[in-house]
């Protein structure tokens, strides 16, 4: 029983013993020394458990007694989690060494984090659910703050663990509520609890608690505090591993505890993630307008691309989830492609991140500006590029979902914040010429860069195929 | 050729479509629809299909056509532009972007060549990006076109959720039901508001001629052949879609003739011919707007067959200008004179061009407004508006030729900043063509009739039921004389334009109407908004987030109880309160007094002590509720937790006692309304019935099967004794790692690769 079970959770022990096995091997060994090969090596494990789960995986397996669920759904957001997760440490590797930040605890805590993702998205219980949510932020807190010797750094990285702390509070708070009332934390309990669309007040305040609680995770507004502050305080790597796999994790999360434990009350939840979504939109779009600093722009963005995906979720239906994989997709790779150029901007050897470095970038470098052009467009959900079939897909579900209001929303949103992705374009084209990035890019960043920016383009062809997946990913999670 | 590679390529690829598109001339002609379809994105219903009827036909002749002479003209007129291919590579971009959306039978394909054609401009207007103002503008038209193309888009989805399809062709002949949908409404404001923007309508008429500051090219070919037609082409497929109703039928002419008179007003007024040109371009969107929406058979068939005429006068000008331009150095009406003598060809390619756009026989452009005059008498309801439009509009452009065509070119040459001569061959070729083909539409009005105005007609109109008889003259009727009272007022307002140049000038003056201002307040106040959030909202002090994180938690929590109405019980207060015995208050005000010294001591020391004091009230009421294990944890817990956070603080800067003071009015509100929403919540959820199923449980086993009476004891070391053993190893690792802490870490900032090995 017990080994069937485990059987089911191969990928996530393969990585919980790699992690250790890592931290024991570089304590005794050379430390700090072994952290750039250890990166490279985590990358690579990632990347094969990564195609081991997409390879071996089929169709609905659950273990110990529906804690753990292994499904098409979570098998997508798992491939999402490791491939981003390894991009970004391969991309962020020069800059860490640079930085003098690249320690040996950097890869494992993010294989900590990764685990801990993994279990978020395979959670069938609120315990799990817990557990999984912890072992990610733990991780996270750590990495946040991992500039020891900066300010800004460890200041966002105690903020960020307070306000986390507070959410996993309200999180906890709620799980309690549901557990008595629903006399179960398992999500099959859950959803039997509230057959028939009759919940009672105890579920209802319980899920208002945890929706607090995953709101937090992903940054939506009015819970988004965090975000502009440890995405600017943050090493740069870092903050690209921050906007990429744990916003994956968190929103299939949200997804799996929205559909799988409260799928009887979709018209109770749907009203919470749909002002979610619409605060974010906007708050995100207006406020990266007045930003200076690149990174507190992007953590706007990723603000108002929550909302987005969010906008997805409170649909309500398969068709929702569905588009909100491919958004969640499609923005990974985007951010991938972002930060990996923000990462290497440099002037004069020094690391520079404010906006109006970009001026008249073009003309400098008229290939990684074309590329980061792509890219904003991308951002912006300009039409061809792949961004904007991120966004169709979400309005779309909204629509079929007859929520026009919020679709509406939606596009006027999106028009405010593609604003300022073309005030970037603007001034790297168009900018009063004046000394600027001077930075050399090195291979990684530069080969991420331009393949993010490629598959914008490349990839309005078919999409590479993934709404296919993301549509059997949605199924099973909504039925 | 000038360009290089470049050069020809860019010339090559349009000519070859060009004679590609020829090919389905006679199909069309004969009043065929070809239809060609792919899939492309199956999930998201995206098709790349494309329908070729005698509307997109018009359009792709017109976008190819131009499109070779004008690149054909640039090869010359930036071929020495450092950024040539730069400039070549937008411009076939943009090409295929309108090509793509006058082909496209998907809506939401067409909406993506829509997108691809603002972007493209966008980059074309910015192209002399040293120019502050050319940057200003190119944005300006960006943001302006891109918000009304995302309101097309949400206009789309709707229209394609109503039809079931997003095939024009199976979308158009649904027009019933369209109209009579719930939604019609909402679909035709935001489809307007799409068509109006790109194309320039009053009220966001303003970005086109602050547009004109792109190369003269890209305004010949964008700016009045193409681009901002686009509105216009909208509309005109949509028609059998969405028009013959009040509203499209209002909407169109009110804005239509409202933009007509608007801009061939402010055309006399400017002194640069290509403005004069811009806001002529004004005008004839707002005419086609106008017949459009009139939408009676003669109207349709006035609207296209003007704007083939339009296209083929208008880039001719601009192209002429543009040779003026390159070869003086100047575009200011009052410094060209006489420039006939020097430059003979570009004189005679800007008379005829002119000639056709004064509407004097026997060009097409004769024949255009006599088509326009008779659509817009013949119509039931605001012919009397509709016609009096047309005719200040044609009188004022009989006047604006002049200006651009007559005055240039006549009298005693003057000086100008470069000595004039005439322009090289390519470009003047352009201007010549399109010149000659106003002329020789006129002589031979039914060769355009059979091959593009009759199938566009039917395609607009929705039925090939309509005759379409162009002809130069036929008889004295009152169209006719309406156009020669149009030429007399015309001649009148010629001789006087000058004077009356400048009184606009001194009307403008006193009366400023001015939509850029209000453009920048508009982009001003985005910024401001954004500027206050930082400030308000994101000011990096934490406790301001955690006051907003609380702040929604009780809005939130108080919604749901409010909106779910669960405080709809009796509670009987005074029963509840004779209930406590003296050492509950007790405790209560112990609590109380506890939480009250936290919040107003001044020293961090005190509150903590105090935060103790609130703990271990909650410890008691744990012992008067007959559970001791629970209170013994608390109370450990509790005194823990005082001494660590004691041992911190003493680290800790003290208080600044005015920073903290006056805030804490706003917290205690907050505290209340959160205490307020928890006791709620808590009062609530104790009515309804708890799940007891564990409890029951719990109590018939314990003894049985455990030998315990403790039920808590009993699950502790017993029902889940493996889990406490895991949390003793817990335990136990985080008091290893606290005296790993305490022994005290000496980091050294400078050397943090051996950082490690002093811990």
């Amino acid at each position: 029983m017990i080994a069937a079970d485990l059987a089911i959770m191969i990928p996530e022990i393969i990585l919980a013993i790699f992690a250790m096995a890592g931290l024991l091997m570089a304590v005794y060994t050379t430390k700090d020394g072994m952290a750039p090969a250890l990166t490279f090596g985590t990358a690579i494990v990632l990347v094969i458990v990564a195609f081991y789960i997409g390879v071996t995986g089929e169709g609905t397996r659950i273990a110990f007694d529906g804690m753990f669920v292994d499904d098409a759904f979570a098998r997508f957001a798992k491939v999402t989690i490791l491939l981003s997760a390894a991009a970004v440490l391969v991309v962020g590797q020069d800059y860490m060494q640079k930085n003098n930040l690249l320690r040996f605890e950097y890869p494992m805590l993010v294989v900590l984090a990764v685990i801990g993702m993994m279990v978020m998205v395979s959670a069938g219980d609120l315990i799990a659910l817990y557990m999984g949510l912890e072992l990610q932020s733990l991780a996270l807190y750590v990495v946040a703050a991992l500039r020891r010797d900066s300010v800004k750094s460890t200041e966002a990285g105690l903020k960020y663990f307070v306000l986390g702390a507070l959410s996993s509070g309200l999180l906890l708070y709620g799980a309690s509520l549901v557990y008595g009332f629903a006399g179960t934390t398992g999500f099959a309990g859950i959803i039997d609890a509230t057959a028939g669309g009759d919940v009672s007040i105890g579920l209802l305040l319980g899920l208002v608690f945890v929706t607090a609680g995953l709101a937090f995770k992903v940054s939506a507004a009015p819970f988004h505090m965090w975000t502009p502050d440890v995405y600017e305080g943050a090493p740069t790597a870092i903050t690209a591993l921050f906007a990429t796999a744990p916003k994956v994790a968190a929103m299939a999360l949200f997804a799996r505890v929205v559909h799988d434990a409260f799928g009887n009350a979709v018209g109770d939840w749907q009203q919470i993630v749909a002002f979610l979504a619409v605060f974010s939109m906007f708050l995100g779009s207006i406020a990266a307008i007045g930003q200076t600093d690149i990174k507190r722009l992007m953590a706007y963005s990723s603000i108002a691309h929550m909302g987005f995906a969010l906008m997805g979720l409170a649909s309500g239906t398969a068709q929702g989830v569905e588009a909100m994989l491919i958004y969640m997709a499609i923005y990974v790779t985007m951010n991938i492609g972002a930060f990996a150029f923000i990462m290497t901007m440099e002037k004069d050897g020094r690391h520079i991140t404010t906006i109006s470095s970009l001026a008249s970038f073009s003309s400098r470098q008229p290939a990684k500006a074309m590329a980061l052009l792509l890219l904003m467009f991308s951002l912006a959900g300009v039409p061809p590029l792949l961004g904007f079939f991120g966004k169709y897909a979400v309005l779309w579900a909204a629509i079929e979902a007859d929520m026009i209001w919020l679709a509406v929303a939606g596009v006027i949103a999106s028009v405010i914040g593609a604003y300022y992705y073309l005030r970037i374009v603007y001034l790297m084209y168009f900018g009063e010429d004046r000394e600027g990035l001077d930075g050399r890019m090195t291979l990684a960043p530069f080969v991420a860069l331009m393949a993010a920016a490629i598959i914008m383009l490349a990839g309005i062809v078919n999409l590479f195929g993934i709404e296919g997946l993301a549509e059997a990913a949605a199924q099973t999670l909504v039925n | 050729m000038a360009g290089g590679p470049a050069g020809w390529i860019s010339v090559l690829i349009p000519a070859a479509l060009f004679a590609y598109f020829l090919g389905f001339v006679p199909a069309v002609s004969d009043g065929d629809v070809i239809l060609l379809a792919t899939e492309w994105v199956p999930s998201l219903d995206i098709r790349l299909s494309v329908m070729i009827d005698g509307l997109s036909l018009t359009f792709a002749l017109l976008i190819t056509g131009i499109g070779t002479l004008v690149t054909l003209y640039s090869t010359k007129y930036l071929g020495s532009h450092p950024e040539y291919p730069r400039f070549v590579l937008y411009l076939m971009a943009f090409m295929v972007g309108m090509l793509g959306l006058t082909l496209s039978d998907n809506l939401l394909a067409l909406f993506v060549f829509w997108e691809v054609t603002t972007i493209s401009s966008y980059l074309l207007i910015g192209f002399n990006s040293d120019s502050a103002k050319s940057r200003r503008s190119a944005l300006q038209a960006l943001l302006v076109t891109g918000t009304g193309g995302l309101a097309l888009l949400a206009g789309m989805i709707l229209l394609g959720n109503v039809a079931g399809s997003f095939e024009l062709s199976v979308i158009l002949q649904q027009g019933d039901m369209i109209r009579a949908h719930p939604l019609y409404v909402p679909i035709v404001i935001l489809f307007l508001a799409g068509a109006f923007t790109k194309s320039a309508q009053f009220p966001f008429h303003f970005w086109l001629p602050n547009a004109m500051a792109a190369p003269t090219p890209v305004s010949a070919y964008l700016h009045s052949a193409t681009m901002v037609k686009a509105g216009i082409y909208l509309m005109a497929r949509m028609n059998p879609g969405l028009g013959g109703t009040d509203l499209w039928f209002w909407t169109l002419v009110i804005a239509g003739g409202f933009t007509t008179v608007f801009a061939s007003v402010l055309a006399l007024r400017q002194t640069d011919i290509k403005q004069v040109l811009a806001y002529t371009t004004l005008m004839a969107l707002g005419a086609l707007t106008l017949f459009i929406g009139a939408g009676t058979s003669d109207a349709i068939k006035a609207a296209m067959l003007f704007l083939v005429v339009h296209s083929l006068y208008k880039a001719a000008l601009f192209l002429m200008i543009g040779v003026v331009d390159h070869a003086t150095g100047t575009r200011e009406v009052g410094v060209l004179r006489g420039l006939a003598r020097k430059m003979p060809l570009t004189f005679v390619a800007a008379a005829l061009a002119a000639i056709s756009m004064a509407g004097i026989p026997p060009f097409i452009g004769f024949i255009g407004k006599e088509f326009l005059y008779k659509a817009g008498l013949g119509l039931e309801q605001g012919s009397l508006w509709v016609t009096g439009t047309i005719f200040a509009a044609s009188a004022l452009m009989f006047v604006a030729a002049g200006i651009v065509a007559l005055r240039p070119f006549l009298g005693k040459l003057a000086d100008t900043p470069k000595p004039a001569h005439e322009g090289p061959m390519v470009m003047v070729i352009g201007p010549l063509i399109l010149a000659v083909l106003g002329l020789f539409f006129g002589l031979f009005p039914d060769t355009i009739e059979a091959w593009l105005v009759a199938p566009g007609t039917w395609a607009v109109y929705g039925s090939p039921d309509v005759s379409v008889d162009l002809y130069l003259f036929r008889e004295v009727n009152a169209a006719f004389i309406l156009s020669m009272v149009t030429f007399a007022t015309g001649v009148v307002i010629y001789v006087f334009h000058r004077s009356l140049r400048d009184a606009l000038g001194r009307l403008f003056a006193a009366n400023p109407i001015k939509f850029d201002p209000g453009w920048d307040r508009v982009l001003d106040g985005l910024k401001a908004l954004a500027g206050w959030q930082t400030r308000i909202l994101q000011s990096g002090v934490l406790q301001r987030y955690l006051f907003v994180v609380f702040a929604t938690l009780a809005i939130g929590i108080g919604g749901t109880i409010w909106t779910k109405d669960a405080l709809n019980f009796r509670l009987d207060l005074a029963a509840e309160l004779d209930g406590l015995l003296f050492k509950h208050w007790a405790v209560l005000v112990f609590i109380i007094a506890g939480a009250l010294l936290t919040a107003y001591t001044r020293s961090r020391m005190t509150a903590i002590a105090a935060l103790g004091v609130v703990g271990i009230g909650v410890a008691l009421i744990f012992i008067m509720f007959s559970a001791p294990d629970v209170a013994i944890t608390q109370l450990l817990v509790e005194t823990l937790v005082v001494v660590l956070v004691a041992v911190a603080m003493l680290k800790l800067p003290h208080l600044d006692p005015v920073g903290t003071k006056d805030r804490r009015p706003w917290h205690a509100v907050l505290a209340v309304a959160v205490g307020v929403c928890v006791t709620a919540v808590l009062v609530a959820v104790l009515q309804g019935d708890i799940d007891r199923r564990l409890t029951d449980y719990f109590e018939v086993t314990s003894w049985p099967e455990a030998y315990g009476r403790n039920i808590v004891n009993v699950i502790l070391v017993d029902f889940r004794a493996l889990d406490t053993f895991g949390e003793i190893a817990v335990v136990v690792i985080a008091a290893l790692s606290a005296y790993a802490l305490l022994r005290g870490t000496h980091y050294k900032g400078r050397k943090p690769d051996t950082a490690e090995d002093e811990t």
